[in-house]
């Protein structure tokens, strides 16, 4: 009998093991969709639920913090002098208006009366130009930020709404040094004042963060989640929903699965696999916005240092233009765009990208390069460079042949896919290409000490061109002892570093787009950065929980304006009306299934029991 | 008289002997993990700063620095010291128990380890435990019926799990479960520890919890429960031709009996060496899974470490991982001595 027992006990634990984590399952789980909409109708107020950006939050502390998530979260619940339009141009924001003097060297802002802190304390101009002064005079507190400040003189607040910014060379673009993301954040000086001593080790955790903006922060948990309630007297306007949640996923399809199943209201940036796949569900909007970066191929330019001192290991043909551009004639840029981003992307050209249109540039008819192989062999002949007998070609002033290192980057799926098209082409010409899969430090550490021939690159960028303009002027060369510099491709042109300073001081926005078209012409023209395509943004939002968070009008191709600076949508955004209906016929569904497979599971173990106890009873 | 106290003494000799004994084998596994331990703390700091990387300029990617910025990161994080002294700084800064500042987060190692030390233990622990449990009741049944259907299913369907990459296995799961296929519909979250809607305390927070720790752990499960199958099955089988089998058999005790009582007490030991090998790594979580479920645990956070790379930290998680598994292979030396007689003999 005892050993009957304990077989029967055995077997029933043996169901229960097999079945275990499927029933603990089960059973705990009420579906997402169901607590979700449970919780907004026993409460009737709104949450707007968003994935956390991918590179997450490093800091709080926004003096120290250079991730983008960190300054989604620092443009919700901190203000900015400036806002931006949807093109990226200034508008009013903590300053309703703005002037020059004469000279161009002081700048003079009317900061709004009557704001108030998140703690009711007044929010006036001595905020803004406390924080300021304190990123111009304090080398820690310009950790993340100090170079938007160097070229200030001083920043004084003569009264409540007066900011006065005294700059010590005139700078077209000191509008953009406090906006929204990419510049400065303006914050509370009583709160701060008393940090500022120990600024590197205060992480800026109490909650809720005192701030001013459409969000307060009230929680924040590394890697998982911050949480926001609205400040309903904002003034640029009054948040759609009551609450905010940034979710962090650290896969891209765990977003879009949380999205699918109703845990997400809106994903800023999906890849086109996912887009594509999504594009078919009705109960989503997928919407495509004009890219605010590029990806390119970055050639070593004779790496040297400011002196002109020859460092590093790259090809010395690739000094040559002829070499340049026959590679650029060899690269069919429509089929990256086809087949690696499966046509979601623009075919690149100019260095700046197309979100911000004040900037783009493109090259004049017939000063294309266009893809054609017979015209990239034949300049190649021409200057001399004739193929061996493995087909590739020699380097006649170095009798090196042309075999050169591609690196990339080793989380990159473009990356990987341009650089197998690449190979194929550049071997029809006579260049064989080692590929280099490297992690980004390791790629950056090679491109610093010139230790490179071919790189693949990518940079975003905010509405100011100003920083990647300035990689590719002759001061971000190193120096002879290795040290400081971020060029990006050794590349130093004399004609190019005049118009950089020249765009610096240019105030009329007209002129100084003329101006950055130049310079993208000379960049053009060298063929060191070559831009493969600016990729499409992808936005997927749930249609029945959300509206409102996307801003502006497609144009005649669909595609919207940028939305990575999120801070008018999520502001704008208002909940669906067929968000709680939707969400309760869900919770029915779920109940169901989960009373199903809960009777499935009783019925496979009770199942199990009973053979268990026949076959001990046959043995026995 | 005088015999017997000749024996009196060699049985307190022989006694004293066996206590003696146990402290210098204690002393020289000490002594051993120690000198490991030291060992790893060199090792950790010599690959990782022979690693090529360009920290600041990877940290600054995403924003506008100026050469002054640049210089003045540098100095901040110490990358201008002469490697000597950074190697003194983090040789002195761990004997005080002291695992440095993380150049990302901008704050101490110390405590971002401790932030994920719960999250990671609580899913790897959950997955351990349930994996060693089914593993070996599978294990045990498999080997001591080798041949018969349920172990050609419970060996082939383990094994077969065992191939199957953690990411994608975890992907299959996350759609099937978390977004439904079919008429089955979402049941489980996507990801993340909990809901940030839902209060964060108290039962509610709890079950929360548990919601969304089953997708991972199961899919840890999965993945590693057949190691132990494997293990147990083989140990049963070899036992199984054992003399003293046949004694208990013949002393009429039941099959089952004769399993629990005597085979697999006599096999367990290669599970336990097994089983303090898993909670050694317990602590450096799982990545992938990690990756996938979006769980704030230290695997991801040493990949964290290892895109910038964060060196402080990396060293730091490195020196909390070799010691974790350190202490856990000391502390399976002494459950050895008490497990195996043939141990405490040698």
């Amino acid at each position: 009998m005892g050993t009957g027992n304990s077989r029967h006990k055995l077997a029933a634990l043996a169901a229960c093991a097999l079945s275990g984590s499927l029933l603990a399952g089960t059973a705990l789980a009420a579906g997402p969709a169901a607590s979700a909409a449970s919780a907004s109708a026993a409460s009737q107020e709104t949450t707007l639920r968003v994935k956390m950006s991918g590179s997450g939050v490093d800091t709080l502390n926004p003096f120290l913090a250079f991730f983008d998530g960190a300054y989604d979260v620092f443009a919700a619940i901190y203000p900015t002098l400036n806002s931006l339009d949807e093109t990226g141009k200034p508008g009013p924001y903590l300053a309703d208006s703005w002037t020059q003097s004469d000279d161009k060297l002081t700048w003079t802002f009317k900061i709004r009366d009557g704001l108030k802190w998140s703690d009711g304390t007044p929010l006036t101009a001595e905020d803004a130009a406390w924080t300021l002064n304190l990123i111009t005079t304090d080398a820690v507190a310009g950790t993340a930020n100090g170079s938007l400040v160097s070229n200030f003189e001083s920043v004084t607040a003569p009264d409540a709404t007066t900011l006065v910014i005294k700059t010590k060379e005139p700078q077209a673009n000191v509008t953009y040094v406090s906006v929204p993301r990419s510049g400065i954040p303006i914050v509370p000086k009583h709160i701060w004042e008393s940090q500022a001593e120990h600024l590197k080790d205060y992480k800026n955790d109490t909650f809720p963060v005192v701030g001013y903006g459409p969000w307060t922060l009230t929680d924040y948990k590394p890697e998982q989640y911050a949480k926001f309630d609205a400040n309903k007297d904002f003034i640029l306007g009054k948040p759609g929903f009551d609450h905010m949640v940034q979710q962090s996923f650290k896969s891209v399809d765990a977003a879009v699965a949380a999205l699918r199943s109703g845990q997400l209201d809106y994903i800023n940036g999906v890849n086109p696999t996912q887009f594509k796949a999504l594009q078919a569900d009705k109960s989503l909007l997928t919407i495509q916005e004009v890219g605010n970066g590029w990806t390119g191929l970055e050639i070593n330019y004779n790496a040297r240092t400011r002196t002109g001192k020859k460092i590093g290991t790259g090809h010395p043909a690739l000094g040559d233009p002829v070499l340049r551009h026959a590679i650029a004639l060899a690269t069919d840029r429509q089929t990256l765009v086809n087949k690696v981003r499966d046509g979601l992307a623009v075919v690149g050209a100019g260095y700046l990208p197309p979100a911000w249109p004040q900037w783009v540039w493109k090259p004049a008819p017939g000063e294309e390069t266009p893809f054609d192989l017979d015209q990239a062999n034949k300049i190649l002949d021409d200057a001399g460079y004739t193929k061996g007998g493995d087909g590739v070609r020699v380097d006649p002033k170095s009798g090196k042949p042309l075999e050169l290192r591609l690196g990339i980057h080793s989380d990159d799926t473009d990356d990987a896919g341009i650089s197998n098209y690449l190979k194929g082409w550049l071997e029809t010409i006579g260049v064989k290409l080692k590929i280099q899969t490297l992690s980004m430090s390791a790629l950056n550490s090679d491109l610093a000490k010139g230790d490179w021939d071919l790189l693949m690159d990518g940079w975003t960028t905010g509405p100011d061109p100003t920083f990647l303009l300035g990689i590719q002027t002759c001061a971000a060369l190193p120096k002879d002892d290795g040290t400081a510099g971020n060029t990006d491709s050794f590349f130093c042109d004399k004609d190019y570093d005049e118009l950089f300073k020249k765009q610096l001081t240019t105030f009329d926005l007209d002129e100084r787009a003329k101006t950055v078209g130049e310079m993208q012409s000379i960049l053009y023209k060298a063929d060191v950065n070559q831009m493969h395509f600016n990729a499409n943004h992808l936005d997927v939002v749930r249609t029945d929980t959300v509206t409102g968070v996307i801003i502006g009008q497609p144009d005649a191709q669909g595609m919207y304006p940028a939305q990575s600076y999120a801070f008018w949508g999520y502001l704008k955004a208002t909940p669906a009306t067929a968000k709680v209906t939707a969400a309760k016929e869900e919770s029915g569904g779920s109940a169901l299934w989960i009373g199903g497979a809960v009777l499935l599971v009783v019925l496979v173990g009770g199942g199990i029991a009973l053979k268990r106890r026949s076959g001990a009873d046959d043995r026995e | 008289m005088s015999s017997l106290t000749a024996a009196g003494l060699a049985k307190a000799k022989g006694q004293g002997v066996k206590r003696s004994d146990l402290l210098p084998y204690l002393g020289s596994k000490l002594a051993a993990a120690l000198v490991s331990f030291m060992v790893t703390l060199v090792i950790g700091f010599v690959l990782f700063s022979l690693m090529p990387a360009d920290p600041v300029r990877t940290l600054t990617r995403g924003r506008p620095t100026s050469e002054a910025q640049l210089v003045q990161i540098r100095l901040q994080l110490g990358l201008d010291d002469p490697i000597w002294q950074r190697f003194l700084t983090f040789v002195g800064n761990t004997l005080k128990g002291e695992l440095g500042y993380s150049w990302q987060f901008q704050q101490s190692v110390s405590s971002l380890v401790l932030d994920r030390l719960g999250p990671t233990l609580l899913l790897t622990g959950t997955a351990t435990v349930l994996s060693i449990a089914l593993g070996l009741w599978l294990g045990i049944r498999s080997g001591w019926r080798h041949g018969s259907l349920f172990d050609r299913i419970a060996s082939g369907t383990s094994l077969m799990l065992w191939s199957v990459p953690t990411f994608w296995l975890g992907m299959i799961l996350l759609v099937a479960f978390s977004v439904g296929i079919g008429p089955i519909p979402s049941l489980l979250p996507a990801g993340g520890m909990s809901d940030p809607s839902l209060p964060q305390e108290g039962w509610a927070h709890v079950v929360d919890v548990a919601k969304h720790l089953v997708l991972p752990s199961l899919t840890m499960v999965l993945v590693v429960f057949a190691q132990y199958v494997t293990v147990m099955r083989t140990s049963i089988i070899d036992e199984m031709g054992s003399p003293y089998l046949l004694t208990a058999r013949a002393k009429g005790l039941t099959d089952d009996a004769v399993r629990r009582r005597h085979a697999v007490p006599n096999a367990l030991l290669p599970s336990v060496t097994m089983i303090f090998m898993h909670l050694g790594i317990l602590v450096s979580g799982a990545i992938t899974v990690e990756s996938v479920y979006s769980w704030p645990g230290l695997g991801y956070l040493t990949y964290e470490a290892l895109r910038i790379p964060d060196l402080p930290l990396l060293q730091g998680t490195f020196i909390v991982f070799s010691a974790s598994v350190i202490i856990m292979n000391l502390l399976a030396d002494v459950v050895y001595r008490f497990l195996d007689p043939r141990v405490r003999a040698q």
